[in-house]
């Protein structure tokens, strides 16, 4: 156990806790905007694991990883049109609809990358690379940890207060809002709460996708079913256990990313603890963080239950 | 636009129609998948059907696949019809054969007659403990079952990679399989039909099948589990402890998963190893789900889908077309039966309304 204590492994840990966290925080936040609008998305996992599968076939097809990340998001969007199909406009029960979207995505993508790889060996590359701050990268321990990172990194972390800014200060964060506290009071005011929910849910959607992307893109040289591994419902829990705000889920995020490279660091380092015990601990984490934390004051009084107009 | 404005009463007529419309467009969108594969769909679908049904043998092997879906379906069935979206079928069909396996470790040279009955009862109190476990979870401290039973599910595969890859429970000699070694004869469940593995777990499925069938309708229990999911509110009024149906329902979930696992391991197996249940679970919600929540759907849709999943290894073999396009056509079904099913609860209109 103490391998993992020593300074250069912890310093290890940290750097990959950040980019780990990208992708969740993605997801989450995405998630956050979408059950702020009273759709309780469940398919975040299925729509992670598509939004990797796409960027795969783009990057082996085009070489391009900017084109593999805006082609997920393209599918990200496809996706969100899909749930919010089922959800808004037929009504169907928000779970269900989850769960059904989850279980096609999981059978589709396996479907697609068999099909693709057609028994021979998948075509791999090499992981994007870390795009260090000039300046701020050297600052010592925090340099490395914060600047040198992904650009998606920056831009998910800076996504934080630019989406607690949007639904606090901005008119259609305001409305976006509306819609999962008091869909009647929008519908009163002339405003569609169906478009709201459409545009949460896409938006919602194409970033969990662009997380999947980032996911395979950054740590993995090749696609393999289950690759996003319960990181969608992680980030659920991130937004639950934040009370659905910004800040909060943003450091729940970070106590998965944390346990997430541990158990990673646990594998190479070679402590003497089996190292499934390890990879149990964000799961583990996820049910005491929700048993401990019961705080449910940020719930939209309206989360997951279909409006009806009348 | 789409207006859609609920419908008071829904005959079965509509049911029917829902049907078979879910089917004819599942159907054509799992063609268009194996066209974009660049396979024939004529080929596919002819390889399919002959894998499920072209001999005695297929459709034998056709329902030996189908018994575990049976239960995980069952499983769905309990815990859905509650609204209890519990997706812990998975985890509970892992634990179940693990605890039936590990009680199976103390048993020796027992008879099969009182063997087999403990390993069954010990599986179906790991399944029920599980899911008990998530039920407590959600009444005690309003843990959503969805993340804890999903969450779980992770757990308990991790717990069994670590048994069987080099652990205590690992195959002398077999750490690359991830398997336990060989179980004894007396371990086994009884066969109906030897040349085929048709186990004795089939007749349980359809035991359970109706078991859950007469509690849901006729029972008390029943009652409040279709209470449960209509108005929770009203069922707490009329003086009903609702969270001990709460973790009733979880553990009898969890109990019929866990036969799911039994089935698999000590019926056709015969070694614990995680990769041959793997799928079963999440399966089994599908089941349920296009069953209708209904016990009787529930066995034909498992009976269809086992027929898909023994087909699919014939027309692999056969066609160029992945044993994969079954989980995908599987989830294709499952998308149009739930919209479809909005034909029968609602009233769909094309075009602007009038009255705004």
């Amino acid at each position: 156990m103490s391998e993992l204590l020593s300074p250069e492994i912890l310093m290890s840990i940290m750097i990959a806790s950040i980019g780990v966290a990208t992708v969740i925080l993605l997801a989450a936040l995405g998630e956050l905007v979408t059950e702020r609008s009273g759709i309780w998305n469940m398919g975040v996992e299925g729509t992670m694991l598509s939004g990797c599968l796409i960027a795969y076939l783009v990057m082996a097809g085009t070489g391009s990883p900017l084109v593999a990340a805006l082609v997920a998001m393209v599918a990200g969007l496809a996706v969100g049109v899909l749930i919010g199909f089922m959800t808004i406009t037929l009504r169907v029960d928000h779970f269900v609809t989850g769960l059904g979207f989850n279980l096609l995505a999981s059978g589709l993508t396996l479907f697609w990358f068999r099909s693709y790889v057609d028994g021979a060996k998948p075509p791999s590359y090499s992981t994007i690379d870390k795009a260090p701050i000039p300046g701020l990268s050297e600052i010592p321990v925090i340099g490395p940890i914060l600047f040198d990172q992904h650009v998606l990194t920056y831009i998910a972390f800076l996504g934080v207060p630019v989406i607690a800014f949007f639904l606090r200060r901005t008119a259609y964060g305001l409305e976006t809002r509306a819609a999962g506290e008091n869909p009647q009071f929008l519908e009163a005011k002339g405003l569609s709460v169906a478009t709201r929910q459409y545009s949460a849910v896409l938006f919602g959607s194409a970033l969990t996708a662009l997380g999947g992307a980032f996911l395979l893109l950054a740590f993995a040289d090749q696609f393999r079913p289950d690759i996003s591994g319960g990181r969608g419902w992680l980030a659920i829990v991130a937004v639950i256990a934040g009370n659905w705000r910004p800040g909060r889920t943003m450091i729940a995020v970070l106590i998965f990313a944390i346990l997430d490279s541990v158990a990673v660091h646990a594998q190479g380092v070679g402590v003497d603890v089996p190292y499934q015990f390890f990879l149990m601990l964000p799961y583990v984490a996820s049910i005491l963080l929700l048993v401990m934390i019961r705080s449910r004051s940020g719930q939209p009084a309206k989360l997951g239950v279909p409006y009806l107009r009348h | 636009m789409i207006e859609i404005t609920p419908r008071s009463s829904a005959g079965w007529k509509a049911m029917l129609a829902a049907y078979v419309l879910a089917l004819f467009l599942g159907l054509a969108t799992s063609s268009l998948l194996i066209l974009a594969s660049g396979a024939s769909v004529a080929d596919g679908f002819g390889a399919l059907y002959e894998g499920a049904f072209g001999s005695r043998d297929a459709i034998m092997q056709s329902l030996v696949a189908a018994t575990p879906l049976v239960f995980t379906g069952l499983a769905t069935v309990t815990a859905f019809r509650a609204e209890i979206w519990s997706i812990g079928q998975e985890g509970q069909m892992f634990a179940g054969a693990m605890c039936g396996y590990w009680v199976s470790l103390y048993l020796g040279g027992t008879t099969a007659l009182i063997a087999v009955p403990v390993i069954i009862a010990a599986a179906m109190m790991g399944g029920a403990g599980l899911g008990g476990f998530c039920g407590w979870l959600k009444t005690r401290f309003q843990v959503n079952e969805i993340i804890s039973t999903v969450m779980l599910n992770y757990i308990v595969i991790y717990l069994l990679s670590f048994l069987l890859a080099g652990g205590p429970w690992t195959a002398e000699g077999s750490t690359s399989y991830h398997q336990t070694p060989v179980l004894a004869e007396n371990f086994r469940l009884p066969l109906l039909l030897e040349d085929v593995k048709l186990h004795i777990g089939f007749v349980l499925a359809l035991i359970a099948a109706a078991a859950c069938w007469i509690i849901i309708r006729k029972t008390p229990l029943g009652f409040e589990i279709r209470a449960l999911g209509f108005n929770p509110t009203a069922l707490r009024f009329k003086g009903v402890n609702v969270a001990r149906t709460v973790l009733i329902v979880m553990c009898l979930s969890g109990a019929l998963s866990a036969l799911a696992g039994v089935s698999e391991i000590f019926g056709v197996n015969y070694r614990l190893r995680g990769d041959v249940m793997t799928g079963l679970g999440f399966t089994g919600i599908i089941v349920g789900m296009i069953g209708g929540l209904n016990p009787i759907g529930a066995v034909i849709a498992a009976l269809l889908f086992g027929a898909l999943a023994n087909g699919s290894l014939y027309m692999s073999v056969l066609s160029d077309i992945p044993p994969s396009l079954v989980p995908a056509m599987q989830g294709i079904l499952l998308l149009f039966v739930l919209g479809a099913a909005v034909l029968v609860r609602y009233r769909v209109r094309f075009g602007k309304r009038a009255d705004v």
